[in-house]
């Protein structure tokens, strides 16, 4: 029996109990248990060899264990950091650590990319809330200068119409004006036409009075002219006034056509008001552009703070 | 006492070792036996802290205490002291060992070779932490005051200690 000097006074061993000590340790590590070595089971080369071997065994499997779980919680944790160390593992053991190692690593790729996925989603988030909060903000005052404009122009209608049927007064009040001025100007016809009758008849009595009606007679052609004159006159008014009356009727046409546009324009811009301000002439849940931008940014915003979650 | 040789060990070489709760090791493999210069008598009982090198700075093992109290693991560069002098360098990765009732009945450490360039990073930094150390006289003192250090420093680079060392760790592809 070779005796070897280093260290230790282990005693002397039979084989069968340094076997059952191997066995043990064996037992123990395929249990599970990876704390266990074998001790010194004699001093012979062979038995250091063996036991050595069993412990080398023990030493590289309980490193890979405690490596591969680690390695993959640490994965699991996003600490991709920690990788499977491969150095001092040989053959099987290297191969399953380097596919561990890489397994590790793809997973710390796959993280960066839903990274990156979620950045770009925050940033796309960001950018439709603030284009959204623009265009609605934009909205809303469009909606009330476009309001403020229909409601300034459905006044202006109103004033409008209004000065229309006051002209539609004066013209009517103008046309029965002009029939009195002709009731006036056919009495004035009928005075002159008297008159003419009158100035005849005074001249033929004039004749007879022979030399002392001379004066008289004269008298009665000079009324007889103004009779004359006074009836032409009146031909000449009842034909202005006639012209008047025409022009009336043309003016009461126009003015009623006037008046039945601006009504028609004023129903249009009562539209415009209601789609913009949802007014109490709108449509059953039928919103103003106000309300709709503010039902859109009100959206957005939820949708905008899901995606950011 | 340190000596400045260093010495090195395998890249398919993993050091290991095992400490009960109080930090005494009750395992420790071929590998570290080797490059601690022990033998198994003389390692076996013997407080973690044997193969402690004076160039590593306490906040570091306040740290890994820290992080084993949490139940958590702990990856760290670390140099130990042979006990001939030499020292080397490892990628510490230390976690707690639990029983099947989820207590935890020791520590367990496993150790890589590191590369040279996060050798050469994370002596900077604990360079930089002894000498404010050795600024002060009693170890308290001596421990906040390099423990605030080193959160300054990790707090400059927005890193906590672990992804210092990934850092470091994945840049050299170990």
């Amino acid at each position: 029996m070779i005796r070897r000097g280093r260290g230790g006074d282990a005693p002397e061993q039979p084989v069968g109990e340094a076997l059952a000590q191997i066995a043990r340790v064996c037992e123990s590590a395929a249990a599970g248990d990876f704390e266990q070595r074998v001790p010194r089971i004699g001093e012979e080369a062979d038995a250091e060899r063996a036991r050595d071997a069993v412990n080398s065994l023990l030493d590289v499997t309980d490193a890979f264990i405690r490596e591969s779980g680690a390695a993959l919680a640490a994965a699991a944790e996003g600490r991709f950091h920690r990788r499977f160390l491969t150095r001092g593992m040989r053959g099987a053991y290297r191969n399953a650590a380097e596919q561990i190692s890489q397994s590790s690593g793809r997973m710390s790729e796959d993280a960066e990319r839903v990274e990156q996925a979620a950045q770009a989603r925050l940033q796309l988030a960001d950018e439709l809330e603030s284009a959204v909060l623009t265009v609605s903000e934009q909205v809303a005052t469009a909606a009330t200068e476009m309001g403020s404009s229909a409601n300034g122009l459905a006044d202006f209608a109103r004033n409008a119409v209004g000065s229309a049927e006051q002209g539609l007064t004066t013209v009517t009040q103008l046309r029965s004006s002009s029939d009195q001025i002709r009731r006036a100007v056919d009495l004035i016809n009928a005075v002159a036409a008297q008159t003419r009758l009158l100035a005849l008849n005074a001249t033929i009595e004039a004749a007879r009075a022979g030399e002392a009606g001379r004066g008289f007679s004269v008298v009665a052609s000079e009324v007889k002219t103004l009779a004359t004159e006074t009836s032409a006159s009146s031909e000449e008014i009842l034909a202005q006034v006639n012209t008047v009356q025409h022009a009336a009727g043309d003016a009461v046409r126009v003015l009623e056509e006037v008046t039945a546009s601006i009504r028609e324009m004023s129903r249009l811009v009562d539209g415009i008001a209601n789609a913009v301000d949802g007014g109490p002439g709108a449509l059953e849940g039928q919103a103003g552009l106000a309300q709709l931008a503010e039902v859109l940014r009100g959206e957005v915003n939820r949708f905008v703070s899901t995606a950011r979650q | 006492m340190p000596s400045g040789v260093e010495r090195t060990f395998d890249e398919d070489e993993i050091i290991v070792t095992k400490t009960d709760t109080k930090g005494v090791l009750t395992y420790a493999n071929r590998v570290f036996l080797r490059v601690s210069a022990l033998t198994e008598a003389e390692a076996i009982g013997k407080p973690h802290s044997l193969i402690r090198h004076p160039e590593m700075p306490r906040a570091v093992f306040k740290l890994l205490w820290d992080s084993l109290k949490a139940r958590e693991e702990l990856f760290a560069y670390v140099v130990n002291l042979a006990s001939d002098g030499a020292h080397y360098w490892v990628l510490a990765h230390v976690t707690p060992s639990l029983n099947e009732h989820g207590q935890v009945v020791g520590y367990h450490s496993s150790r890589r070779k590191p590369e040279r360039a996060a050798v050469a990073a994370a002596q900077e930094v604990y360079g930089r932490l002894r000498a404010e150390e050795r600024r002060h006289d009693n170890a308290k003192s001596a421990l906040d005051a390099s423990w605030a250090m080193l959160q300054s420093l990790l707090d400059q680079n927005g890193q906590t200690y672990d992804q210092f060392v990934w850092e470091l760790t994945n840049a050299s592809a170990v």
